[in-house]
């Protein structure tokens, strides 16, 4: 090939690149370029490590985006499901299942924390719960647990054109993180339905789409099962 | 013929070219997905183009998740490339060719006034003239940063000190989206200069060919000007093609009276 050809024909290719996915082929080295992505991630996580925002953040307040995967804001039907309840399972000793009542009796805990979305914005919140970890003691989780899923009631379509359940399955290091929380309370208030009520997962040290609101389950597994935006495309990992 | 560019940075150069495009056109592509700065909650000083998204023709990736995948897994060749570039630089010595020596400023404003035809012959210079010398040892560096504060904004809170260190998480995010801007300029004025004033360079960074004659020394050649012409062309300096820090001092203030 003459060198203008060459130069020619990478412009086109150049061009026609532009705003694409990129080459087909190139897939399945970004798929293992995340998968040894997540190996350093896991590396990189301590569990000690916390998050600080700065004193002089504001919190994000009314600004915080609402975010959810139905058309509309998801709210539990009782009348239709009964009462709402929150399934601990999986490798425990014994299953949980709590009322919002009995889940508030567990000890609380209250984190100012970052939240790091993966669009790029962060926001300051005040959250107020559970640690995943106190969940895992009262259930008495068992020593094969590698990962834990926490499902959701919000049902929506994923990029794919699949109708499903929001879910994300965490490694257990980092649900056992102490700022891990299932939470109930925001800013100081009871967790309100566009926020995820009556409870959601937080925690700053994954992306905002790895803490699943509108919690259902929280289930212990031997390894991760994937989740509704790591199916896609996204990172299944997300570190911060 | 003389090869001009070392093998290593012939690869190195067209291997940086096409990552660090694809870095800057994904790397838009997230921007995209929030075209601002600051907390949620918060107003941010100093960035006039709040939410207005950047052209989706200079972007790449598709979505969000796509360019996330292309931007964190080019960066390892960016950095590895990266590396073996400065690497060879230090080892074989050619970092003293980019090295600020005494007096670059004023050879680069005697470079901006060739330019605005203010002076009309060129500069003598070495492999390099003074603002193409500043603009190469620049990169490596802002390179660096461009590294730093994109670990910063990619582990906030395992890696929090670095981020602390660049303002915290949205400064630091700030950062790396003006080094990138600094690095566009750079590049694209490089390229330009490359097109209508040494097209012959991309033969020397290529297969590393040169031909002396056609130096845009002995062209005398601004952009546009004396693009096809062979050396000496006059008005250039009457000088051999030596490096400027192989001349004595003597010798250059002889030429500066000529």
């Amino acid at each position: 090939m003459k060198r203008r050809q060459f130069l020619k024909l990478s412009g086109a290719a150049l061009l026609a690149a532009c705003n694409s996915r990129g080459p087909q082929a190139m897939q399945h080295v970004l798929s293992y370029a995340q998968r040894k992505n997540a190996v350093l991630e896991r590396k990189l996580l301590r569990a000690d490590k916390l998050d600080r925002p700065k004193a002089s953040a504001l919190n994000a307040g009314e600004a915080l985006p609402v975010y959810f995967v139905a058309t509309q804001i998801p709210v539990w039907n009782e009348a239709v499901n009964g009462p709402w309840r929150l399934e601990v399972k999986g490798l425990v000793r014994t299953p949980l299942s709590l009322s919002l009542a009995e889940l508030m009796k567990l000890p609380r805990v209250t984190e100012r924390v970052n939240h790091f979305c993966v669009e790029g914005w962060s926001a300051v919140s005040e959250w107020t719960g559970v640690r995943v970890s106190e969940l895992a003691r009262a259930a008495g989780m068992l020593p094969d647990a590698r990962a834990v899923d926490f499902s959701s009631f919000d049902v929506g379509m994923t990029e794919n054109g699949d109708e499903a359940a929001f879910h994300e399955s965490w490694d257990l290091e980092s649900a056992m993180h102490p700022q891990t929380l299932v939470c109930y309370g925001l800013d100081g208030a009871q967790l309100g339905p566009p926020h995820g009520a009556p409870a959601r997962l937080f925690s700053p040290i994954k992306l905002g789409y790895k803490c699943t609101k509108y919690l259902t389950e929280v289930v212990f597994l031997p390894a991760p099962n994937g989740g509704f935006w790591s199916d896609v495309g996204y990172e299944w990992f997300a570190g911060t | 013929m003389n090869r001009r560019y070392h093998w290593l940075v012939r690869v190195t150069h067209w291997v940086n070219a096409v990552a660090l495009v694809v870095m800057i056109a994904s790397g838009l592509r997230i921007f995209n997905a929030y075209p601002a700065f600051g907390r949620k909650g918060e107003s941010f000083c100093c960035y006039p183009f709040h939410g207005t998204p950047i052209p989706a023709w200079l972007t790449f990736g598709g979505w969000l998740a796509g360019a996330r995948r292309w931007h964190f897994a080019m960066m390892w060749l960016l950095v590895a490339n990266g590396l073996v570039y400065v690497a060879f630089l230090w080892l074989h010595g050619e970092w003293r060719e980019l090295a600020p020596r005494r007096g670059i400023l004023r050879d680069a404003w005697e470079m901006v006034k060739f330019y605005a035809f203010v002076r009309k012959d060129h500069p003598v210079q070495g492999k390099h003239n003074a603002l193409q010398q500043l603009a190469y040892f620049a990169l490596p560096w802002l390179a660096l940063l461009s590294i730093l504060t994109g670990i910063a904004i990619w582990k906030p809170v395992q890696l929090s000190g670095l981020t602390a260190a660049f303002g915290g998480y949205v400064w630091a995010r700030y950062w790396h989206f003006l080094l990138m801007v600094v690095l566009s300029v750079l590049s694209i004025g490089h390229v330009f200069m490359v097109l209508t004033v040494d097209p012959y360079s991309l033969r020397a960074m290529t297969t590393g060919g040169y031909d002396p004659a056609r130096t845009p020394e002995r062209r005398n050649a601004r952009p546009f000007y004396h693009l096809f012409a062979k050396g000496p062309v006059e008005g250039a300096p009457r000088t051999e093609e030596r490096p400027n820090k192989e001349r004595s001092k003597d010798e250059r203030q002889k030429e500066e009276r000529r």
